[in-house]
Protein backbone atom coordinates (compact mmCIF):
# COMPACT_ATOMS: atom_id res chain seq x y z
CA UNK A 1 0.00 0.00 0.00
CA UNK A 2 1.09 3.33 -0.84
CA UNK A 3 2.41 6.32 1.23
CA UNK A 4 -0.58 7.99 0.61
CA UNK A 5 -3.32 5.49 0.69
CA UNK A 6 -2.12 4.27 3.80
CA UNK A 7 -2.60 7.70 5.62
CA UNK A 8 -6.03 8.31 4.53
CA UNK A 9 -7.38 4.12 5.38
CA UNK A 10 -5.44 5.19 9.12
CA UNK A 11 -6.99 8.76 9.09
CA UNK A 12 -10.36 7.60 8.13
CA UNK A 13 -10.18 4.66 10.92
CA UNK A 14 -9.08 7.54 13.70
CA UNK A 15 -11.76 9.09 13.01
CA UNK A 16 -14.48 6.29 12.66
CA UNK A 17 -13.28 5.29 16.35
CA UNK A 18 -12.04 1.70 14.12
CA UNK A 19 -7.77 2.40 15.06
CA UNK A 20 -5.92 0.38 17.20
CA UNK A 21 -3.37 1.52 19.45
CA UNK A 22 -1.04 0.83 16.95
CA UNK A 23 -2.69 1.85 13.76
CA UNK A 24 -3.04 5.45 16.10
CA UNK A 25 0.63 5.59 16.80
CA UNK A 26 1.33 4.80 13.02
CA UNK A 27 -0.52 7.86 11.66
CA UNK A 28 0.70 9.59 14.02
CA UNK A 29 3.81 9.46 12.86
CA UNK A 30 3.13 10.11 8.70
CA UNK A 31 1.55 12.72 10.60
CA UNK A 32 4.92 14.35 12.45
CA UNK A 33 6.83 13.43 9.16
CA UNK A 34 4.49 15.68 7.14
CA UNK A 35 3.56 19.27 9.21
CA UNK A 36 1.70 20.74 6.11
CA UNK A 37 -1.13 17.97 6.25
CA UNK A 38 -2.12 19.71 9.62
CA UNK A 39 -4.28 22.21 8.10
CA UNK A 40 -6.34 20.18 6.39
CA UNK A 41 -6.52 17.06 9.02
CA UNK A 42 -7.70 20.12 11.12
CA UNK A 43 -10.42 20.96 9.02
CA UNK A 44 -11.57 17.22 7.74
CA UNK A 45 -11.78 16.72 11.84
CA UNK A 46 -14.11 19.71 12.05
CA UNK A 47 -16.17 18.67 8.81
CA UNK A 48 -16.56 14.58 10.69
CA UNK A 49 -17.81 16.42 13.82
CA UNK A 50 -20.17 18.14 12.37
CA UNK A 51 -23.76 16.46 12.26
CA UNK A 52 -27.09 17.54 10.66
CA UNK A 53 -29.19 19.77 12.42
CA UNK A 54 -31.95 18.25 13.92
CA UNK A 55 -34.71 18.56 12.38
CA UNK A 56 -37.79 16.79 13.25
CA UNK A 57 -40.63 19.14 11.77
CA UNK A 58 -42.25 16.74 9.30
CA UNK A 59 -41.71 13.36 11.51
CA UNK A 60 -45.31 14.59 13.39
CA UNK A 61 -47.18 14.60 9.46
CA UNK A 62 -45.67 11.24 8.90
CA UNK A 63 -46.14 9.47 12.21
CA UNK A 64 -50.12 10.87 12.20
CA UNK A 65 -49.90 9.03 8.77
CA UNK A 66 -48.58 5.71 10.29
CA UNK A 67 -50.90 5.90 12.80
CA UNK A 68 -53.74 6.24 10.30
CA UNK A 69 -52.17 3.38 7.89
CA UNK A 70 -51.27 0.89 10.91
CA UNK A 71 -55.49 1.24 11.79
CA UNK A 72 -56.57 0.78 8.07
CA UNK A 73 -54.31 -2.33 8.08
CA UNK A 74 -56.11 -3.37 11.45
CA UNK A 75 -52.66 -3.77 13.34
CA UNK A 76 -53.99 -3.37 16.71
CA UNK A 77 -52.19 -0.62 18.37
CA UNK A 78 -54.88 0.38 21.20
CA UNK A 79 -55.57 4.18 22.37
CA UNK A 80 -55.19 6.49 19.24
CA UNK A 81 -52.49 9.28 20.19
CA UNK A 82 -55.13 11.99 20.23
CA UNK A 83 -56.63 9.95 22.80
CA UNK A 84 -54.32 10.08 26.16
CA UNK A 85 -53.38 7.37 28.33
CA UNK A 86 -54.23 7.95 32.13
CA UNK A 87 -51.91 10.72 33.71
CA UNK A 88 -51.50 8.50 36.69
CA UNK A 89 -49.58 5.92 34.65
CA UNK A 90 -47.02 8.43 33.15
CA UNK A 91 -46.77 9.83 36.51
CA UNK A 92 -44.37 7.14 37.49
CA UNK A 93 -42.28 7.49 34.26
CA UNK A 94 -38.91 9.33 34.51
CA UNK A 95 -38.03 10.33 30.50
CA UNK A 96 -34.96 12.09 30.62
CA UNK A 97 -33.12 13.17 26.78
CA UNK A 98 -29.73 13.63 26.43
CA UNK A 99 -29.11 16.99 25.18
CA UNK A 100 -29.76 16.76 21.54
CA UNK A 101 -32.72 14.67 22.24
CA UNK A 102 -34.36 17.47 24.72
CA UNK A 103 -33.54 20.15 21.67
CA UNK A 104 -35.10 17.96 19.36
CA UNK A 105 -38.36 17.97 21.69
CA UNK A 106 -38.08 21.91 21.98
CA UNK A 107 -38.05 21.78 18.24
CA UNK A 108 -40.32 18.75 17.09
CA UNK A 109 -43.18 19.40 19.64
CA UNK A 110 -43.83 23.03 18.25
CA UNK A 111 -46.27 21.39 15.00
CA UNK A 112 -48.29 18.75 17.86
CA UNK A 113 -50.74 21.54 17.68
CA UNK A 114 -51.79 19.28 14.92
CA UNK A 115 -53.50 16.21 17.48
CA UNK A 116 -55.25 19.27 19.45
CA UNK A 117 -58.71 19.97 19.55
CA UNK A 118 -60.15 16.85 18.18
CA UNK A 119 -60.62 15.67 22.27
CA UNK A 120 -63.36 12.63 22.29
CA UNK A 121 -66.74 14.34 23.90
CA UNK A 122 -67.41 12.35 26.53
CA UNK A 123 -70.85 14.01 27.35
CA UNK A 124 -71.30 11.94 30.40
CA UNK A 125 -68.09 13.28 31.94
CA UNK A 126 -68.43 14.66 35.07
CA UNK A 127 -66.94 18.22 34.69
CA UNK A 128 -64.97 19.29 37.20
CA UNK A 129 -63.16 16.18 37.94
CA UNK A 130 -59.38 17.14 38.50
CA UNK A 131 -56.13 15.73 37.27
CA UNK A 132 -53.21 16.06 39.55
CA UNK A 133 -49.16 15.21 38.62
CA UNK A 134 -46.86 16.03 41.23
CA UNK A 135 -43.37 15.27 41.71
CA UNK A 136 -41.77 14.87 44.87
CA UNK A 137 -38.30 16.24 45.70
CA UNK A 138 -35.59 14.74 43.54
CA UNK A 139 -37.61 13.91 40.97
CA UNK A 140 -38.85 15.33 38.04
CA UNK A 141 -41.76 14.23 35.54
CA UNK A 142 -42.76 14.94 32.07
CA UNK A 143 -46.42 14.97 31.42
CA UNK A 144 -48.25 15.34 27.92
CA UNK A 145 -51.49 17.08 28.38
CA UNK A 146 -54.46 16.10 26.17
CA UNK A 147 -53.81 18.78 23.85
CA UNK A 148 -50.51 17.16 22.61
CA UNK A 149 -48.52 19.78 24.85
CA UNK A 150 -45.90 18.55 27.19
CA UNK A 151 -44.73 20.03 30.32
CA UNK A 152 -41.69 18.90 32.41
CA UNK A 153 -42.29 19.00 36.06
CA UNK A 154 -39.18 20.49 37.90
CA UNK A 155 -38.80 18.57 41.80
CA UNK A 156 -41.03 18.72 44.11
CA UNK A 157 -43.85 20.56 42.14
CA UNK A 158 -47.56 20.63 41.35
CA UNK A 159 -49.55 20.94 38.15
CA UNK A 160 -53.34 20.69 38.07
CA UNK A 161 -56.16 20.62 35.21
CA UNK A 162 -59.86 19.82 35.07
CA UNK A 163 -60.77 16.50 33.19
CA UNK A 164 -62.85 18.74 30.64
CA UNK A 165 -59.45 20.37 29.67
CA UNK A 166 -59.08 21.02 25.96
CA UNK A 167 -62.87 21.22 25.77
CA UNK A 168 -63.40 24.62 25.69
CA UNK A 169 -60.46 25.82 27.33
CA UNK A 170 -57.35 25.27 28.11
CA UNK A 171 -56.44 26.17 31.82
CA UNK A 172 -53.60 24.55 34.50
CA UNK A 173 -52.28 25.54 37.65
CA UNK A 174 -48.96 24.99 38.68
CA UNK A 175 -47.42 25.64 41.95
CA UNK A 176 -43.16 24.69 41.46
CA UNK A 177 -41.34 24.87 38.27
CA UNK A 178 -42.71 23.31 34.84
CA UNK A 179 -41.06 23.84 31.79
CA UNK A 180 -43.72 24.19 28.89
CA UNK A 181 -43.86 23.54 25.33
CA UNK A 182 -47.37 24.74 24.16
CA UNK A 183 -48.78 23.12 21.14
CA UNK A 184 -50.32 25.90 18.97
CA UNK A 185 -54.21 27.13 19.03
CA UNK A 186 -55.46 30.08 18.50
CA UNK A 187 -59.06 29.58 19.51
CA UNK A 188 -58.25 28.11 22.84
CA UNK A 189 -55.34 29.85 24.88
CA UNK A 190 -53.61 28.39 27.44
CA UNK A 191 -53.78 29.83 31.13
CA UNK A 192 -51.69 29.07 33.49
CA UNK A 193 -52.27 30.43 37.17
CA UNK A 194 -49.68 30.28 39.75
CA UNK A 195 -49.99 31.95 43.18
CA UNK A 196 -48.97 35.08 42.04
CA UNK A 197 -49.21 35.24 38.18
CA UNK A 198 -51.46 34.35 35.56
CA UNK A 199 -50.04 33.65 31.74
CA UNK A 200 -51.72 33.12 28.69
CA UNK A 201 -50.43 31.67 25.74
CA UNK A 202 -51.08 30.64 22.12
CA UNK A 203 -48.28 28.16 21.48
CA UNK A 204 -44.69 28.56 22.64
CA UNK A 205 -42.08 27.76 24.89
CA UNK A 206 -41.35 28.46 28.29
CA UNK A 207 -40.30 27.72 31.85
CA UNK A 208 -41.90 29.15 34.80
CA UNK A 209 -40.38 29.01 38.25
CA UNK A 210 -43.37 29.07 41.09
CA UNK A 211 -42.19 27.57 44.17
CA UNK A 212 -44.18 28.46 47.21
CA UNK A 213 -41.18 28.91 49.14
CA UNK A 214 -39.07 30.65 46.21
CA UNK A 215 -38.94 34.82 47.05
CA UNK A 216 -39.78 35.38 42.90
CA UNK A 217 -41.52 33.69 40.67
CA UNK A 218 -39.79 33.54 37.22
CA UNK A 219 -41.41 33.37 33.61
CA UNK A 220 -38.73 32.36 31.33
CA UNK A 221 -40.11 32.88 27.33
CA UNK A 222 -37.56 30.85 24.72
CA UNK A 223 -39.90 31.34 22.00
CA UNK A 224 -43.27 32.84 20.90
CA UNK A 225 -45.06 35.39 22.91
CA UNK A 226 -46.92 35.06 25.98
CA UNK A 227 -48.60 37.74 27.90
CA UNK A 228 -48.84 37.80 31.84
CA UNK A 229 -51.02 38.82 34.24
CA UNK A 230 -49.76 39.94 37.60
CA UNK A 231 -53.28 38.64 40.19
CA UNK A 232 -52.40 41.78 42.23
CA UNK A 233 -52.28 43.93 39.18
CA UNK A 234 -54.97 42.54 37.22
CA UNK A 235 -55.16 45.71 34.85
CA UNK A 236 -51.74 45.17 34.10
CA UNK A 237 -50.77 43.47 31.20
CA UNK A 238 -47.36 42.44 30.53
CA UNK A 239 -45.98 40.83 26.90
CA UNK A 240 -42.96 39.12 27.18
CA UNK A 241 -40.90 38.85 24.14
CA UNK A 242 -38.58 36.14 23.13
CA UNK A 243 -35.47 35.36 25.46
CA UNK A 244 -37.02 37.94 28.30
CA UNK A 245 -37.56 36.82 31.81
CA UNK A 246 -40.31 38.17 33.67
CA UNK A 247 -39.62 38.49 37.40
CA UNK A 248 -42.17 38.93 40.37
CA UNK A 249 -41.38 39.21 43.93
CA UNK A 250 -43.81 37.22 45.49
CA UNK A 251 -46.09 38.74 48.30
CA UNK A 252 -44.13 38.59 51.79
CA UNK A 253 -46.08 38.41 54.48
CA UNK A 254 -45.47 38.98 58.06
CA UNK A 255 -41.37 39.42 59.22
CA UNK A 256 -39.06 38.50 56.63
CA UNK A 257 -36.53 36.60 59.70
CA UNK A 258 -32.56 36.66 59.01
CA UNK A 259 -33.56 35.90 56.00
CA UNK A 260 -30.79 33.29 55.59
CA UNK A 261 -32.27 30.85 57.78
CA UNK A 262 -35.04 29.14 56.09
CA UNK A 263 -37.74 27.24 58.57
CA UNK A 264 -41.45 26.22 57.38
CA UNK A 265 -42.49 29.19 59.33
CA UNK A 266 -41.49 31.99 57.76
CA UNK A 267 -41.93 30.63 53.80
CA UNK A 268 -45.57 30.43 54.82
CA UNK A 269 -47.25 33.17 52.69
CA UNK A 270 -50.10 34.63 51.98
CA UNK A 271 -51.44 36.94 49.52
CA UNK A 272 -52.36 40.71 51.00
CA UNK A 273 -53.27 42.53 47.94
CA UNK A 274 -51.95 46.02 49.43
CA UNK A 275 -48.22 45.07 49.17
CA UNK A 276 -46.69 46.32 46.14
CA UNK A 277 -45.24 43.86 43.74
CA UNK A 278 -42.09 44.20 42.39
CA UNK A 279 -41.67 43.46 38.60
CA UNK A 280 -38.57 43.32 36.55
CA UNK A 281 -38.16 42.07 33.10
CA UNK A 282 -34.73 40.65 32.33
CA UNK A 283 -32.45 39.04 29.71
CA UNK A 284 -32.47 35.29 29.62
CA UNK A 285 -28.90 33.73 31.02
CA UNK A 286 -27.06 32.15 28.18
CA UNK A 287 -24.56 29.53 28.23
CA UNK A 288 -21.57 31.30 26.10
CA UNK A 289 -20.39 27.98 25.29
CA UNK A 290 -23.03 26.24 23.28
CA UNK A 291 -25.79 29.32 23.81
CA UNK A 292 -28.23 26.76 25.87
CA UNK A 293 -30.47 28.68 28.22
CA UNK A 294 -29.75 28.31 31.72
CA UNK A 295 -33.17 28.60 32.82
CA UNK A 296 -34.14 25.40 30.98
CA UNK A 297 -31.38 23.27 31.84
CA UNK A 298 -32.91 21.37 34.32
CA UNK A 299 -34.91 19.16 32.17
CA UNK A 300 -31.06 18.14 30.68
CA UNK A 301 -30.70 17.42 34.31
CA UNK A 302 -28.40 19.94 35.06
CA UNK A 303 -29.03 22.64 37.99
CA UNK A 304 -27.45 25.85 36.75
CA UNK A 305 -26.72 29.02 39.38
CA UNK A 306 -25.43 32.54 37.71
CA UNK A 307 -24.70 35.32 40.65
CA UNK A 308 -26.85 33.49 42.90
CA UNK A 309 -26.88 33.50 47.03
CA UNK A 310 -25.75 30.52 48.84
CA UNK A 311 -29.10 30.76 50.43
CA UNK A 312 -30.97 30.29 47.56
CA UNK A 313 -29.26 27.91 46.05
CA UNK A 314 -29.64 26.06 48.75
CA UNK A 315 -33.28 26.22 48.13
CA UNK A 316 -33.10 24.84 45.03
CA UNK A 317 -30.08 22.21 46.10
CA UNK A 318 -32.85 21.33 48.78
CA UNK A 319 -35.41 20.09 46.01
CA UNK A 320 -33.00 18.90 43.58
CA UNK A 321 -30.98 16.32 46.39
CA UNK A 322 -34.33 16.15 48.63
CA UNK A 323 -32.27 17.04 51.47
CA UNK A 324 -32.71 19.84 54.02
CA UNK A 325 -30.30 22.66 54.01
CA UNK A 326 -30.11 24.82 57.19
CA UNK A 327 -27.18 27.80 56.73
CA UNK A 328 -26.11 29.09 59.62
CA UNK A 329 -23.56 31.58 59.16
CA UNK A 330 -24.74 34.76 57.79
CA UNK A 331 -21.79 35.80 55.48
CA UNK A 332 -22.45 32.14 53.61
CA UNK A 333 -25.68 32.23 53.00
CA UNK A 334 -25.01 35.86 51.19
CA UNK A 335 -22.04 34.53 49.46
CA UNK A 336 -23.06 34.75 45.48
CA UNK A 337 -22.39 31.32 43.21
CA UNK A 338 -21.78 30.33 39.75
CA UNK A 339 -21.96 26.93 38.57
CA UNK A 340 -23.81 23.74 37.55
CA UNK A 341 -24.84 20.59 39.09
CA UNK A 342 -25.28 17.75 36.59
CA UNK A 343 -24.51 14.15 38.23
CA UNK A 344 -22.38 15.11 41.67
CA UNK A 345 -24.14 14.21 44.66
CA UNK A 346 -24.98 16.18 47.54
CA UNK A 347 -21.83 15.27 48.83
CA UNK A 348 -19.59 16.34 46.00
CA UNK A 349 -21.43 19.10 45.52
CA UNK A 350 -21.04 20.89 48.75
CA UNK A 351 -17.28 19.98 48.67
CA UNK A 352 -16.64 21.71 45.43
CA UNK A 353 -18.61 24.74 46.51
CA UNK A 354 -16.15 24.55 49.07
CA UNK A 355 -13.41 25.21 46.62
CA UNK A 356 -14.97 28.77 46.11
CA UNK A 357 -16.34 29.70 49.27
CA UNK A 358 -15.10 28.46 53.00
CA UNK A 359 -17.42 27.14 54.88
CA UNK A 360 -18.13 23.58 57.03
CA UNK A 361 -21.36 21.77 56.84
CA UNK A 362 -22.44 18.72 58.52
CA UNK A 363 -24.49 15.92 56.97
CA UNK A 364 -26.37 13.54 59.05
CA UNK A 365 -29.24 12.06 56.97
CA UNK A 366 -30.92 14.18 54.74
CA UNK A 367 -30.14 17.21 57.01
CA UNK A 368 -27.56 19.17 56.17
CA UNK A 369 -26.40 22.12 58.68
CA UNK A 370 -23.71 24.74 56.89
CA UNK A 371 -21.70 26.76 59.52
CA UNK B 1 -25.17 8.07 25.85
CA UNK B 2 -24.92 6.56 22.17
CA UNK B 3 -27.85 6.91 19.97
CA UNK B 4 -28.00 3.08 20.14
CA UNK B 5 -28.09 3.56 23.98
CA UNK B 6 -30.72 5.38 23.29
CA UNK B 7 -32.78 3.44 20.40
CA UNK B 8 -32.18 0.30 23.29
CA UNK B 9 -33.97 2.39 25.76
CA UNK B 10 -37.04 3.44 24.08
CA UNK B 11 -36.84 -0.33 22.73
CA UNK B 12 -37.42 -2.02 26.26
CA UNK B 13 -39.60 1.20 27.03
CA UNK B 14 -41.97 0.23 24.22
CA UNK B 15 -42.09 -3.85 24.67
CA UNK B 16 -42.12 -3.75 29.12
CA UNK B 17 -44.78 -0.56 29.04
CA UNK B 18 -46.47 -1.02 26.05
CA UNK B 19 -45.37 2.75 25.65
CA UNK B 20 -46.57 5.02 22.97
CA UNK B 21 -45.16 7.48 23.85
CA UNK B 22 -41.96 5.80 23.57
CA UNK B 23 -42.91 4.22 20.61
CA UNK B 24 -43.88 7.77 18.58
CA UNK B 25 -40.53 9.06 19.93
CA UNK B 26 -38.53 6.17 18.17
CA UNK B 27 -40.59 6.92 15.00
CA UNK B 28 -39.42 10.73 14.94
CA UNK B 29 -35.91 10.07 16.17
CA UNK B 30 -35.89 7.73 13.07
CA UNK B 31 -38.38 8.05 10.10
CA UNK B 32 -36.22 10.70 8.19
CA UNK B 33 -32.78 8.86 7.84
CA UNK B 34 -34.76 5.57 7.22
CA UNK B 35 -36.80 6.93 4.78
CA UNK B 36 -33.85 8.55 3.05
CA UNK B 37 -32.52 4.87 2.65
CA UNK B 38 -35.83 3.53 1.67
CA UNK B 39 -35.75 6.07 -1.34
CA UNK B 40 -31.90 5.59 -2.26
CA UNK B 41 -33.23 2.22 -2.52
CA UNK B 42 -36.89 2.29 -3.90
CA UNK B 43 -36.05 5.98 -5.99
CA UNK B 44 -39.98 6.76 -4.66
CA UNK B 45 -40.68 8.79 -1.98
CA UNK B 46 -44.25 7.41 -1.47
CA UNK B 47 -42.85 3.48 -0.99
CA UNK B 48 -40.22 4.94 1.00
CA UNK B 49 -42.93 6.24 3.37
CA UNK B 50 -44.51 3.50 3.24
CA UNK B 51 -41.14 1.16 4.11
CA UNK B 52 -40.93 3.18 6.81
CA UNK B 53 -44.69 2.39 8.13
CA UNK B 54 -43.64 -0.98 7.53
CA UNK B 55 -40.82 -1.40 9.28
CA UNK B 56 -42.48 0.05 11.94
CA UNK B 57 -45.48 -1.99 12.30
CA UNK B 58 -42.99 -4.64 12.47
CA UNK B 59 -41.33 -3.28 15.86
CA UNK B 60 -44.83 -3.34 17.45
CA UNK B 61 -46.00 -6.60 16.37
CA UNK B 62 -42.38 -7.79 17.61
CA UNK B 63 -42.07 -6.08 20.27
CA UNK B 64 -41.58 -8.19 22.62
CA UNK B 65 -38.06 -9.68 21.24
CA UNK B 66 -36.52 -6.95 20.42
CA UNK B 67 -35.09 -6.13 23.79
CA UNK B 68 -31.98 -8.07 23.16
CA UNK B 69 -30.78 -6.39 19.99
CA UNK B 70 -27.45 -5.36 20.05
CA UNK B 71 -26.99 -2.69 17.32
CA UNK B 72 -30.61 -1.26 16.88
CA UNK B 73 -28.99 0.61 14.23
CA UNK B 74 -27.83 -2.08 12.32
CA UNK B 75 -31.01 -3.91 12.70
CA UNK B 76 -33.40 -0.69 11.30
CA UNK B 77 -31.34 -0.49 8.44
CA UNK B 78 -30.99 -4.27 7.97
CA UNK B 79 -35.01 -4.54 8.33
CA UNK B 80 -35.03 -1.59 5.77
CA UNK B 81 -33.23 -3.30 3.58
CA UNK B 82 -34.73 -6.54 3.18
CA UNK B 83 -38.19 -4.65 3.29
CA UNK B 84 -37.59 -3.26 0.21
CA UNK B 85 -35.62 -6.19 -1.74
CA UNK B 86 -39.03 -8.14 -1.09
CA UNK B 87 -40.77 -4.78 -2.54
CA UNK B 88 -38.02 -4.86 -5.64
CA UNK B 89 -38.41 -8.36 -6.62
CA UNK B 90 -42.09 -8.20 -6.20
CA UNK B 91 -41.78 -5.39 -9.10
CA UNK B 92 -39.17 -6.84 -10.81
CA UNK B 93 -36.68 -4.49 -10.33
CA UNK B 94 -33.79 -6.38 -9.74
CA UNK B 95 -31.32 -4.22 -10.71
CA UNK B 96 -31.82 -1.98 -8.03
CA UNK B 97 -30.72 -4.27 -5.49
CA UNK B 98 -27.15 -3.86 -6.03
CA UNK B 99 -25.62 -0.86 -3.66
CA UNK B 100 -24.05 0.89 -7.00
CA UNK B 101 -27.53 1.96 -8.08
CA UNK B 102 -28.60 3.20 -4.66
CA UNK B 103 -28.43 7.36 -4.17
CA UNK B 104 -27.79 8.42 -0.96
CA UNK B 105 -27.75 11.54 0.61
CA UNK B 106 -25.02 12.91 3.09
CA UNK B 107 -26.68 15.17 5.52
CA UNK B 108 -23.99 16.34 7.71
CA UNK B 109 -22.40 19.19 5.62
CA UNK B 110 -23.02 22.85 7.07
CA UNK B 111 -24.74 25.11 4.97
CA UNK B 112 -22.33 27.85 6.30
CA UNK B 113 -19.14 28.41 6.19
CA UNK B 114 -18.84 30.05 9.60
CA UNK B 115 -19.97 27.00 11.16
CA UNK B 116 -16.25 25.29 10.46
CA UNK B 117 -14.70 28.68 10.65
CA UNK B 118 -13.83 27.96 6.68
CA UNK B 119 -13.63 29.66 3.36
CA UNK B 120 -17.17 29.26 1.15
CA UNK B 121 -14.98 28.73 -1.48
CA UNK B 122 -13.79 25.10 0.22
CA UNK B 123 -16.69 24.52 1.83
CA UNK B 124 -18.62 24.32 -2.12
CA UNK B 125 -15.54 22.28 -3.74
CA UNK B 126 -16.39 19.74 -0.38
CA UNK B 127 -20.38 20.02 -1.08
CA UNK B 128 -19.20 19.20 -4.79
CA UNK B 129 -17.06 16.25 -3.66
CA UNK B 130 -19.37 14.83 -1.37
CA UNK B 131 -22.06 15.34 -4.31
CA UNK B 132 -19.47 13.37 -6.70
CA UNK B 133 -18.81 10.65 -4.57
CA UNK B 134 -19.52 6.96 -6.50
CA UNK B 135 -23.34 6.35 -5.13
CA UNK B 136 -21.92 2.66 -2.89
CA UNK B 137 -18.93 4.83 -1.36
CA UNK B 138 -21.30 8.25 -0.66
CA UNK B 139 -23.63 5.51 1.14
CA UNK B 140 -20.54 4.22 3.04
CA UNK B 141 -19.23 7.51 4.06
CA UNK B 142 -23.10 8.30 5.06
CA UNK B 143 -23.39 5.62 7.29
CA UNK B 144 -20.40 5.73 9.12
CA UNK B 145 -20.01 9.58 9.87
CA UNK B 146 -23.91 9.92 10.36
CA UNK B 147 -25.17 6.94 12.18
CA UNK B 148 -22.35 6.08 13.55
CA UNK B 149 -22.10 2.75 12.55
CA UNK B 150 -18.94 0.21 12.90
CA UNK B 151 -16.64 -0.77 9.52
CA UNK B 152 -18.47 -4.13 10.12
CA UNK B 153 -21.65 -3.40 10.61
CA UNK B 154 -21.82 -1.40 7.41
CA UNK B 155 -20.00 -4.93 5.73
CA UNK B 156 -22.72 -7.16 7.01
CA UNK B 157 -25.51 -4.42 5.89
CA UNK B 158 -24.22 -4.24 3.05
CA UNK B 159 -22.59 -7.35 1.60
CA UNK B 160 -19.07 -6.51 1.65
CA UNK B 161 -15.77 -7.16 3.47
CA UNK B 162 -14.80 -4.87 6.02
CA UNK B 163 -11.75 -4.54 3.74
CA UNK B 164 -13.73 -2.81 1.16
CA UNK B 165 -15.79 -0.70 3.90
CA UNK B 166 -12.40 0.72 4.97
CA UNK B 167 -10.90 1.48 1.29
CA UNK B 168 -14.30 3.18 0.55
CA UNK B 169 -13.73 5.37 3.51
CA UNK B 170 -10.55 5.89 2.51
CA UNK B 171 -11.28 6.96 -0.82
CA UNK B 172 -13.87 9.47 0.78
CA UNK B 173 -11.99 10.73 2.82
CA UNK B 174 -9.18 11.36 0.51
CA UNK B 175 -11.35 12.94 -2.46
CA UNK B 176 -12.51 15.86 0.71
CA UNK B 177 -8.94 16.02 1.88
CA UNK B 178 -7.96 17.02 -1.89
CA UNK B 179 -10.56 19.98 -1.10
CA UNK B 180 -8.14 21.03 1.25
CA UNK B 181 -5.10 20.90 -1.12
CA UNK B 182 -3.64 18.10 1.30
CA UNK B 183 -2.17 15.97 -1.61
CA UNK B 184 -0.89 19.29 -3.33
CA UNK B 185 2.31 19.80 -1.66
CA UNK B 186 2.99 15.80 -0.40
CA UNK B 187 2.59 15.35 -3.84
CA UNK B 188 4.99 17.20 -5.20
CA UNK B 189 7.44 15.98 -2.40
CA UNK B 190 6.93 12.91 -3.39
CA UNK B 191 7.08 13.32 -7.14
CA UNK B 192 3.38 11.76 -7.75
CA UNK B 193 1.32 13.79 -10.54
CA UNK B 194 -2.29 14.32 -9.52
CA UNK B 195 -5.06 13.17 -11.71
CA UNK B 196 -7.60 15.97 -11.50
Amino acid sequence: MGYQENFWVLFSKKLSNEATTDELKELENLIKDNSEWQYAIQNLEDLWKHQPAKDYSHEDDAYMLHIHRMKELGVPFGEMPDNQMPVKSKKKRMLWYSVAAAAMVIAGFFLFGSFSGKNKSNKNQIVREVNEISTRPGSKSRVELPDGSIVWLNAGSKLTYNKDFGKEKREVTLVGEGFFDVTKNKEKPFIISTASINIKVLGTVFNVKAYSEDKQTETSLLHGSIEVTIKSRPNDKIILSPSEKLIVENQITSVVTTGFKRTKENITRTAIPDISTLVSINKLTYNPDDSTVAEAQWINNKLIFRDETFSDLAVQMERWYNVNIEIKNEKVAQQRLNGTLETETITQALDALQETTPFRYEKTGNKVVIH
Amino acid sequence: MTENDEIKRLLSTIAFQNDQAAYKELFILLHKRLKQFGYAILKSNEEAEELVSDIFIKIWEKKEKLVSIESPLLYFYTTAKNLAFNRLQKQKRLKSLNPEEWLMQVNSIPLNPEELMMTAEMLNKIKRAVNELPPRCKLIFKLVKEDGLKYREVAELLQLSVKTVEAQMAIALRRLGRCMHIELKTAANLGFSLKK
